[in-house]
């Protein structure tokens, strides 16, 4: 699959603070990607370069497998940080002059419009919007010329949970299309939600990256209740109980490598107990997210 | 190139501040250089008071080649409309941040900087235009006798005058790039001449032909004050090319800066 964008050992300080380190990162053509991390773990810094605002202080990034220049850039789309406009133009002025800079036709113009439901406002004043309108029509210039990528910085920053709504809709409709979409974000079932691929950032470390499909891999964890009065006792006995706890009610078995739910049921049921609450627990990207940074944290107390 | 002045011009055309500015400027520079006529009878009429009197025909304010010095030296005190005007434009790239929107569009740091400089170029012309037209009309006016000669003499004041709008409006775009604020740009902006003035009297004698390197000095040497002739001393009647190419120095070194500055910023 071809790279559509790539880094190699990015890095930037901004005096002595690191905001990017040793950056490498690899986007492959028609993925969607997040780029998850906490406030102030680099995401817009590293963005900010890929497009040309920022000066790397070392390290290289490419575009389309070549080195990056202003003619690259007028083929993706982004919104970094907050959507950027001239306040005094109306939201089409704006947008004919994003279609100057990046070479786009008229006729794009109304058919982006019509993407992002903004047709009715196009001839208001930018400063006149809402924060979820000027969201949409920075959707709406990101998509003028029709970019091959779509970079988008927290585009559901702000908004009330029917602009997020929105948002997602206009996202998942885009990907659908097979663009490539870079999103990045600190809100994590966002992330789960639209995305096929991500990283995690933090202090300007990449800590991990990968498809979020193996997410919810690995062991699983099962809730079980049943009414034996020894049951925690023969739950300890099943040979694929790896630990146990008590919470609330319910007993949580977690699961040692290559067993699942339907062998605890069937050793409960040779047993004789017949399980009345029993429920594999999917592991959220947030666990994960957090599983992750925790690892992190140890791992460097241990150093 | 002149796409990158559109996209500046689009920026511009819709900006309500840009037609007031502009508007004052060309209306307060057309009225103030044609009505050098009634000013002179208004100095008349007061000195006529004290007892003295002036006679206004001896002095040929209108008069083909005169005119051309007398208004294009005039016409420099108001440039600083214009600057100001240039310095709103960059800082509120800035304070809106639509700067960096149009670089990660896809415009390059040097095609943003051009199609500025391309603008401060439109506006120097147009200036030139606008005292070239009423020049010409208040010449026809007042000159006793039209005589070809005499119109088509002295007109290297125009490229002159030309320079010295464009170098000023390049000193406001290289400051507007520096200081990124629109209030206190112009406010050194317009405080520029009198801190040149308060090195340039600190200066050491023995250094005293430095002067005339300095930037605004050396933007106001291109076009001499000429009045001093109506009381009957020499002048510099011509636009010496010493001048000329200090000017063109400052012209490259006013925006060399401001590149630079643009280059290495983060946005």
């Amino acid at each position: 699959m071809e790279t559509v964008l790539s880094t190699q050992k990015l890095t930037k300080n901004f005096g002595r603070l690191r905001a990017v380190n040793q950056l490498d990162l690899e986007v492959k053509r028609g993925q969607v990607f997040g780029m998850l991390g906490p406030n102030g773990s680099g995401k817009t810094t590293t963005l900010g370069m890929l497009m040309g605002v920022v000066n790397p202080s070392s390290g290289s990034f490419s575009l389309f497998g070549q080195a990056a220049t202003n003619e690259l850039r007028k083929k993706i789309g982004a919104v970094l940080e907050h959507p950027i406009f001239y306040p005094y133009l109306s939201g089409q002025k704006n947008l004919e002059l994003t279609a100057m800079i990046k070479g786009a036709t008229a006729d794009q113009i109304t058919k982006v419009l019509h993407v992002v439901e903004l047709t009715d406002r196009q001839e208001d004043k930018y400063r006149t919007y809402s924060l979820g309108m000027k969201q949409r029509l920075a959707i709406a210039s990101a998509l003028l010329s029709d970019p091959v990528v779509l970079i988008l910085d927290e585009p559901t920053n702000g908004l009330d949970p029917m602009g997020i709504a929105e948002i997602r809709q206009i996202i998942k409709k885009i990907a659908a299309d097979g663009k490539t979409i870079i999103l990045a974000s600190h809100l994590l079932d966002e992330v789960q939600k639209v995305c096929s691929h991500f990283a995690i950032l933090r202090k300007g470390n990449l800590v991990h990256s990968g498809p979020v499909d193996e997410v919810g891999k690995g062991e699983e964890t099962v809730e079980v209740l049943a009414y034996h009065d020894d049951l925690s006792v023969l739950l300890q006995e099943f040979s694929g109980t790896q630990s146990l706890v008590k919470e609330n009610v319910n007993y949580v078995v977690k699961m040692k490598d290559g067993f699942h739910s339907q062998d605890l049921n069937r050793f409960l049921f040779e047993k004789g107990i017949v399980a009345s609450h029993l429920v594999t627990q999917k592991k959220s990207l947030e666990k994960q997210f957090l599983e992750i940074l925790a690892e992190e944290e140890s791992k460097k107390q241990k150093v | 190139m002149l796409h990158l002045l559109r996209i500046d011009l689009k920026k511009l055309t819709s900006y309500r501040t840009f037609w007031v500015v502009c508007g004052l400027y060309f209306l307060t520079l057309a009225f103030t250089t044609a009505s050098g006529m009634e000013f002179l009878k208004w100095l008349a009429s007061k000195g006529t008071q004290f007892g003295t009197t002036l006679n206004i025909n001896r002095i040929p304010l209108y008069h083909f080649p005169d005119v051309w010095q007398n208004l294009v030296f005039i016409s420099g005190f108001f440039k600083i409309v214009l600057a100001i005007m240039v310095v709103i434009s960059i800082t509120n790239e800035f304070t809106y941040r639509t700067i960096r929107q149009n670089i990660i569009d896809g415009l390059s740091r040097w095609q943003f900087l051009q199609s500025k400089i391309l603008t401060n170029l439109l506006l120097s012309l147009m200036s030139v235009v606008m005292v070239f037209i009423i020049g010409l009309v208040t010449g026809l006016i007042y000159s006793p006798e039209i005589n070809l000669g005499y119109i088509f003499t002295d007109l290297e004041f125009f490229p002159a005058y030309f320079l010295e709008v464009f170098a000023f409006l390049s000193y406001a775009l290289m400051l507007g790039l520096l200081v990124q604020r629109s209030g206190l740009t112009i406010i050194i902006l317009m405080l520029s001449h009198m801190i040149e003035a308060i090195i340039k009297v600190n200066i050491p004698d023995r250094a005293e032909f430095l002067k005339v390197f300095f930037p605004m000095e050396s933007i106001s040497n291109l076009v001499p004050m000429p009045f001093a002739r109506y009381a009957f001393q020499e002048i510099q009647d011509y636009v010496s090319l010493g001048s000329v190419a200090i000017a063109l120095v400052w012209i490259f070194l006013f925006n060399y800066f401001g590149y630079r500055k643009l280059q290495k910023s983060d946005i």
